[in-house]
């Protein structure tokens, strides 16, 4: 194997890793501050392509069409957020993680249903848009240069919720409630809002990663179990609710993924778990992660 | 001790009427039952089964796991391979199905007894999804998505009221041998371990050992209720170890009550049932399981046994 054939599996496992880290971090940030793990997440993911390619094919906008199609589904993600968390899970807090995690269920099967029934069971997908339409040749081989559109919007997510998480007033907020969550809203700090700020950004994350993903691969029925088990593999051997973690976690996955199906297809999400399940038996709680509680 | 094995004792009485009664309509069923629906009822024991063997985990030692579909339908996948593949004989296959269903679920639990909550439950769906992505990509072992078709019961068995008893006894058997099972002390055992893991870890009680062996034990059993379920069908599909379907049984018992030992099998009925119906006229039956989800964790905290469990008891203590 020459290294120019390595390169270019490397560079397609660091855009794979930048699709994960979309979408994990937003799992990962919900979490980290709702302590409620968000099933409906990969669905939220879908349901931002598919509302992606319905404003991308009507609005018909010409140019920067799907751009402004990927912006509007992100926001319009937010709002469906805002909703799942003014409605559902606010009135679960109190209660235990069995019925936060089932209700997060029910959303997956409803948002399931919902877009079966308003987009039908086939295949879509938006033409790669017009700055990353072509390939770019890596020592010749041909590379689809939207994977770098993938890998600059991983990179610019990463500044965003580093800059968020470390810099701002709400980030510090927001890593004083993962810590102590009494102890905050003991300081004056209405919580409620707090969480649902935290999970309509969440949302519009997965909504924007969504859109993101219309032009990279296929749009169908299916790609939010698909995801959401792959984020679940980045959160476990990264660590739930940390940004550096998620990073690593994306990272490490989108190599394996890609340089396992390069050796295997069928076997590349086993490779994936064998990496889990050796990150478990070391670190159970994750490279990045504390030990629970 | 002792009294509370008299009071033990008097519960069973208390219910044995009802037990009485639920075997007569058992076992009288067949005969007055349509065949369709005979094939409803057999699937919903098999997959009370199912919920049983999900509970077993949830209710009892306090671990949600969100892959026991993919037990299920190893057992089938494998009585299915061994039926018509190598012509098995079916007994064995039957057993072979258990075999292979708990040797799997020794192998996942050895990685998962290591988790608590929420990441549990994670991991028991990341290995449920792995082994249906095997199973979904093996094309030329499995049949891939079309699966394998043609899984005949033996001659004897081949009717639907013959095979109908024959999915009865193997229900009222595991049923009766789970029922002791929680009864004894090792159910005492799983019941300290979900209330509290680190005071009976004191009492000298090796807990992650303890989890792997009630893991195992569900895994066996969901492989049963797969291996059983398949002959019936004739047919076994990926589908079987989906996600989707390992949601079943969580949703049974939290309809039912993951608190009582009943409830699982109740909430199985009443879904399987509701499931047949509802396909009568809409295919949109995804929707309808999420809506009755949030309609259950809003209004029906504890599910139903659980609900009308602690009506009648506050009802007996105002009386007191």
């Amino acid at each position: 194997m020459s290294f120019d054939v390595i390169f270019n599996q490397f560079m397609s496992g660091i855009a794979r890793g930048a699709l994960l880290f979309l979408v994990a971090s937003g799992l990962s940030l919900t979490f980290g501050v709702l302590r409620v793990l968000n099933f409906a997440h990969g669905s939220l993911y879908m349901l931002g392509a598919f509302i992606s390619y319905s404003l991308w094919k009507y609005l018909l906008i010409p140019v920067v069409g799907f751009y402004v199609a990927a912006v509007l589904a992100a926001l319009i993600m937010g709002g469906v957020g805002i909703l799942i968390e003014f409605f559902l899970l606010r009135r679960l807090y109190s209660r235990g993680w069995p019925e936060q995690l089932l209700a997060t269920y029910a959303i997956v099967l409803i948002i399931t249903d919902i877009v079966k029934w308003c987009w039908g069971g086939e295949f879509l997908s938006i033409p790669r848009p017009k700055p990353f339409a072509g390939a770019v040749f890596l020592f010749g081989f041909p590379f689809p240069s939207y994977n770098f559109f993938i890998i600059i919007l991983g990179l610019a997510l990463v500044i965003f919720l580093w800059w968020l998480v470390y810099k701002t007033r709400l980030g510090d907020i927001i890593r004083a409630a993962a810590h102590d969550r009494e102890m905050v809203s003991a300081l004056g700090i209405p919580i409620p809002w707090l969480f649902t700020w935290i999970f309509m950004l969440g949302s519009m994350i997965a909504g924007l990663s969504g859109a993101a993903s219309a032009p990279y691969g296929a749009i169908a029925l299916g790609m939010d179990i698909d995801i959401i088990v792959e984020c679940f593999a980045v959160v476990v051997i990264g660590g739930m609710g940390s940004l550096p973690g998620t990073l690593l976690g994306s990272f490490i996955v989108g190599q394996v993924y890609s340089f396992g199906i390069m050796y295997k297809p069928e076997l590349a999400l086993a490779f994936i778990f064998i990496v889990m399940a050796v990150v478990l038996i070391i670190r159970p709680w994750g490279i990045f992660g504390k030990p629970e509680r | 001790m002792e009294q509370h094995r008299v009071e033990k004792q008097a519960s069973w009485l208390k219910w044995k009427w009802w037990l009485i009664l639920f075997l007569i309509a058992f076992f009288i069923a067949p005969f007055i039952l349509t065949e369709f629906y005979l094939t409803i009822l057999c699937e919903a024991l098999v997959m009370s089964l199912l919920a049983l063997s999900f509970n077993l985990l949830f209710g009892y030692m306090g671990q949600l796991s969100f892959g026991q579909a993919a037990f299920y339908g190893l057992g089938g996948y494998t009585v299915a391979l061994l039926v018509t593949k190598l012509h098995f004989n079916f007994w064995l296959s039957m057993i072979a199905g258990v075999l292979v269903a708990g040797l799997i679920g020794l192998i996942i639990g050895y990685f998962c007894v290591r988790l608590r909550g929420i990441y549990f439950s994670i991991l028991t769906l990341a290995f449920g999804q792995l082994l249906f992505f095997i199973i979904y990509k093996w094309h030329n072992f499995t049949g891939g998505d079309d699966g394998i078709q043609g899984v005949f019961p033996p001659e004897y068995l081949k009717s639907p009221t013959a095979y109908y008893y024959f999915i009865l006894i193997v229900f009222l058997l595991s049923a009766f041998v789970l029922w002791r099972l929680v009864h004894s002390p090792f159910g005492q055992i799983m019941k300290g371990m979900r209330e509290n893991s680190v005071r009976t870890e004191f009492l000298g009680i090796h807990i992650a050992r303890y989890q792997l062996i009630t893991f195992v034990i569900a895994a066996a059993l969901a492989g049963l209720a797969g291996a059983i379920w398949v002959p019936f069908y004739r047919s076994v599909a990926p589908f079987y170890l989906m996600w989707i379907k390992s949601g079943e049984p969580v949703m049974a018992a939290i309809l039912g009550g993951p608190s009582t030992f009943y409830g699982p099998i109740l909430g199985m009925f009443i879904m399987t049932f509701f499931h047949a119906w509802v396909l009568a006229f809409t295919h949109f039956w995804p929707v309808i399981m999420g809506t009755l989800i949030l309609i259950v964790i809003f209004l029906l905290p504890g599910g139903i046994l659980g609900f009308a469990q602690e009506k009648l008891r506050g009802r007996r203590s105002k009386g007191t």
